[in-house]
């Protein structure tokens, strides 16, 4: 039987846990709420633009060649890996990590895969397996859209120097708190947009005065998109960590509950025992003087 | 007409006003009530309306009273006006 004040330890340290884990818990629901708002209040930008993007694309010649769209022989890929700067978040960081892995490993098999890392922890990892041209954690102290542009102009860079022939985005989608997607999204080249069926008919219906011309607007609202793709992401990357660390502490307090309900048991047990002992004692010792 | 102007991080301005002026790469324009449909790039510089629709909590310091005028600062951005409606996607 372990002895009544390893047990009692054993259950101040369950519970100090169990306090930790419990207000990491709260704080990342309060930080959830905050990053899903946010992502509510980009909607009507990302919206409005892709709506105006899609309409006039739909209007040009399919080979309006712009820069970003250029498709070419895949030779160098870029993985842009969005991960978290802090753990305790369950799966949230090695999700990214095994499918970015798994990109350079299987999807691009013998071609040149590098890698650029949004986020410590995947940074920590990923360098010691390939190699990482850059790393950015700052980028999560102030999430702006200003920062983020920073970061799009580089790889919209990296792509029209034919630096890379094919840039992708790694990052955990927010579908609800429970539950993370990893999705991998082609950032550059652009993909034609998919026509919305039972749309097509809608372009035609307004004559809009153009100023400058279609092809300048298209121009000029492409890396806009581009930029707010990426922001999607790292907003939605944002929300699902909060998520994530929210059900993963969520459930450690659980355990910790569970492991302190267990202690607390054993050290009553034990308690009594002890007791029952000492009783035993005292009467074999009044009989054995009684005797 | 209706007005909204919205940015990537927030939706700043939603209501009814009388005009809108804006800074367009091809050189500063106004818009009244039943204006043609639109869509142009926007450079550096003021959007003006006249009017009072509700301005997003928190955001009021981004603008400025000029000649009964509300303005704001932008860096860039499009317009879309159609129906009456105006949307101004701003950086």
């Amino acid at each position: 039987m372990a002895n009544l004040k390893e047990i009692r330890n054993r259950i101040s340290t369950v519970s100090s846990t169990m306090q930790i884990t419990s207000a990491m818990k709260m704080v990342s629901a309060a930080k959830l709420k905050k990053a899903q708002d946010a992502i509510t209040a980009m909607r009507p930008y990302s919206e409005k633009l892709t709506e105006l993007l899609q309409n006039l694309s739909a209007t040009l010649d399919a080979d309006t060649g712009s820069k970003y769209s250029e498709q070419r022989e895949v030779n160098k890929v870029l993985v842009v890996a969005i991960t978290s700067n802090r753990g305790l978040a369950g799966a949230f960081n090695s999700n990214i990590i095994k499918e970015a892995r798994n990109l350079a490993a299987n999807t691009y098999a013998g071609k040149q895969v590098d890698f650029m890392t949004l986020g410590k922890k995947g940074n920590d990892i990923l360098k010691k397996s390939g190699t990482v041209i850059e790393n950015n954690n700052a980028i999560f102290d102030e999430l702006s859209f200003e920062n983020t542009s920073e970061i799009a102009e580089k790889l919209m860079l990296l792509f029209s120097e034919g630096k890379y022939d094919r840039i992708i985005v790694v990052y955990n989608h927010f579908k609800n708190a429970a539950t993370q997607l990893v999705m991998t999204e082609q950032f550059l080249p652009i993909l034609p947009p998919k026509p919305i069926e039972g749309q097509e008919a809608k372009t035609s219906e307004t004559f809009y005065i153009f100023e400058p011309s279609k092809e300048e607007i298209v121009e000029a609202l492409i890396p806009k998109s581009l930029k707010t793709q990426l922001f999607k992401a790292l907003r939605d990357s944002v929300a699902s960590e909060h998520g994530a660390r929210m059900t993963a502490m969520h459930k450690a307090t659980d355990n910790a509950t569970e492991l302190r309900d267990a202690l607390k048991l054993q050290y009553n047990k034990a308690r009594q025992a002890a007791i029952t002992n000492e009783i035993l004692e005292i009467v074999g010792g009044a009989e054995a003087l009684a005797g | 007409m209706y007005l909204e102007i919205v940015t990537p991080e927030a939706s700043l301005v939603a209501g009814e006003v009388e005009s809108i002026t804006v800074p367009g790469v091809e050189g500063e324009f106004q818009m009244l009530n039943n204006h043609a449909p639109i869509v142009s790039v926007l450079q550096e510089g003021k959007v003006k309306f006249k009017g009072n629709p509700t301005i997003a909590e928190g955001f009021e310091k981004k603008f400025t009273q000029e000649d009964g005028k509300w303005v704001l600062q932008i860096s860039g951005g499009t317009v879309e006006c159609n129906n009456n409606r105006v949307m101004v996607l701003a950086d």
